[in-house]
């Protein structure tokens, strides 16, 4: 592309834009007299401004997470609710959502949920929660598949990971998720957050396909994979 | 008529890192094409927009390299610099340069909205996003490009085309940014009602890598051009445009990041590199 420069800077001083491939210099020097400013200004601006801009957009990321959840500036309170070893969420306090879960017939495009489960995958929050995330989402997927609501053939459909691969074997029980590659398969399908919106309305509408109320469909599905998560 | 020394003299990037950065870049991507071609778990619409946005990255480093190489042997003596044969080789890698850039910037639109409709619209992922109707918007996009690419070829000289292409970049930033964007505040309201957010500053930083990469590696090319257009004469713009050749290393960079942004977070992906690369027992 120095060639494309060359010509246009060339190029670019004539008044018809008429850009030819010629490479010589410029015949018309600019001046460089009386600059008020240093030369480069345009340069230090361009940069300065961009930097700002990145780091306005973090900030305010960081900030819409951080004035989001309450708990989640307490990592202890957070950190107490996963049981250590034991990747399984567990069924504890929102059994009922469980037994939404469950009830629920499982459609193939639901799969993809799990995906949102997955966060980034250098997550320094501690392996054990990650791994909470993935079994968490292991959990009702293999949840799901016992209950046959899923034909295997839907499954199949699914191939979005490699790692589902391992889901597709029936399920003997909620096996133990502490395996690292399961779990590093889980994680990382996502480069964004994890979250799915509960409250997009048309969303909700348009996806009223299960048997829960519809307020809570999408909200509760995943609410559910978060209970199994969140081990509260 | 004075000679032009400058007072922004032209910043010059040694070729070697340009063949560096060309060649890994190259390389890098080339595999992750590879990579999802061949395992048969990684065909899925997700994984096709990041296999096509590699494929075009993999372009555009080969069409880097390949013109390095050519100003090489012009600056050695090999070639003739004004010989219509490699005027019109140039001409074809520039355009394949900028048909690969534009086609990069489609593939992140095509991943932003996979994407999106991943997560609002989860439960119809599978009948929104077929993979039929992958293979038609990833149809569109090449042939778009090669359109693109072609008519580029015909018509460099006309300064609409540049016109097109900056605007071009504004709104697919404006729009991807605005996705994203739309993405991470209604997961934050998700995050708020379940009141646990195990990784609370994560889904910000990851958010900030992939569109400020995206920024900081466009952006200063597309002033460049608009410098060119706006202001050719000022001696501000020609301080700025003297860093030209940085400011294709930093495009070029681009085609080197982009996968660890989007292929390396996946581990099945980084799997089947594993498998490839060391060539264990492959299929």
């Amino acid at each position: 592309m120095s060639d494309f420069h060359n010509q246009s800077q060339a190029s670019a001083r004539r008044s018809d834009y008429v850009w030819q491939y010629e490479y010589y210099d410029d015949e018309e020097p600019v001046s460089f007299e009386g600059l008020k400013a240093h030369r480069y200004s345009i340069v230090i601006g361009f940069w300065v401004g961009l930097a700002v801009f990145v780091i306005f957009m973090f900030f305010v990321l960081t900030l819409l997470t951080k004035t989001g959840a309450p708990h989640q500036e307490n990592p202890e309170h957070a950190e107490k609710h996963h049981r250590p070893g034991s990747c399984l969420a567990d069924n504890g306090s929102p059994q009922d959502e469980n037994e939404r879960a469950f009830s629920r017939p499982l459609l193939p495009e639901s799969r993809s949920f799990f995906h949102f489960y997955i966060s980034e995958e250098e997550q320094g929050q501690g392996k054990c929660k990650a791994e909470d995330q993935g079994g968490g989402a292991i959990q009702g997927q293999r949840a799901r598949n016992r209950l046959g609501g899923v034909s295997s053939s839907g499954m199949e459909e699914m191939e979005e990971e490699g790692e589902e691969s391992e889901e597709r074997q029936p399920l003997q029980g909620l096996v133990d998720e502490g395996k690292s590659d399961r779990e590093s398969a889980f994680l990382s399908h996502f480069n964004i957050p994890n979250f799915v919106n509960l409250e997009h309305s048309s969303t909700l509408g348009e996806d009223d396909l299960l048997l829960c109320e519809p307020s809570a469909m999408l909200g509760s599905q995943s609410r559910s994979q978060d209970a199994h998560r969140n081990i509260n | 008529a004075i000679t032009a020394k400058s007072d922004c003299p032209e910043v010059e990037v040694p070729v070697p890192l340009f063949f560096t950065i060309g060649v890994v870049g190259l390389a890098e991507n080339f595999l992750v094409v590879v990579a999802v071609i061949c395992n048969r778990n990684l065909h899925s619409p997700m994984y096709c927009f990041i296999c096509s946005l590699a494929a075009f990255n993999t372009i555009a480093s080969l069409a880097k390299t390949w013109e390095n190489l050519m100003l090489v042997f012009a600056g050695v003596g090999q070639l003739d610099q004004r010989g219509s044969s490699e005027t019109k080789l140039d001409d074809v890698m520039d355009s394949l340069l900028c048909m690969s850039f534009v086609g990069s910037i489609f593939s992140f639109m095509a991943i932003a909205v996979d994407r999106y409709i991943t997560i609002f619209h989860a439960l119809r992922y599978h009948n929104i996003m077929t993979m039929r109707r992958t293979a038609a918007i990833l149809g569109v996009i090449w042939t778009t490009c090669g359109v693109l690419a072609m008519l580029m070829v015909r018509f460099f000289d006309t300064i609409f085309i540049m016109t097109c292409f900056i605007i071009f970049f504004l709104i697919s930033l404006v729009l991807i940014g605005c996705l994203y964007v739309y993405m991470f505040m209604l997961a934050r309201i998700h995050a708020r009602r379940i009141a646990a957010l195990p990784t609370s500053g994560s889904g910000a930083l990851t958010l900030t890598i992939l569109f400020g990469a995206f920024v900081v590696c466009w952006a200063p090319f597309f002033l460049h051009l608009i410098i060119i257009m706006v202001c050719p004469l000022n001696p501000y713009c020609e301080c700025y445009r003297s860093l030209f050749q940085l400011h294709v290393v930093l495009l070029m960079s681009h085609a080197l990041i982009d996968p660890a942004i989007y292929a390396f977070r996946s581990a099945e992906l980084r799997h089947t590199f594993r498998k490839m690369l060391l060539c264990s027992d492959w299929r």
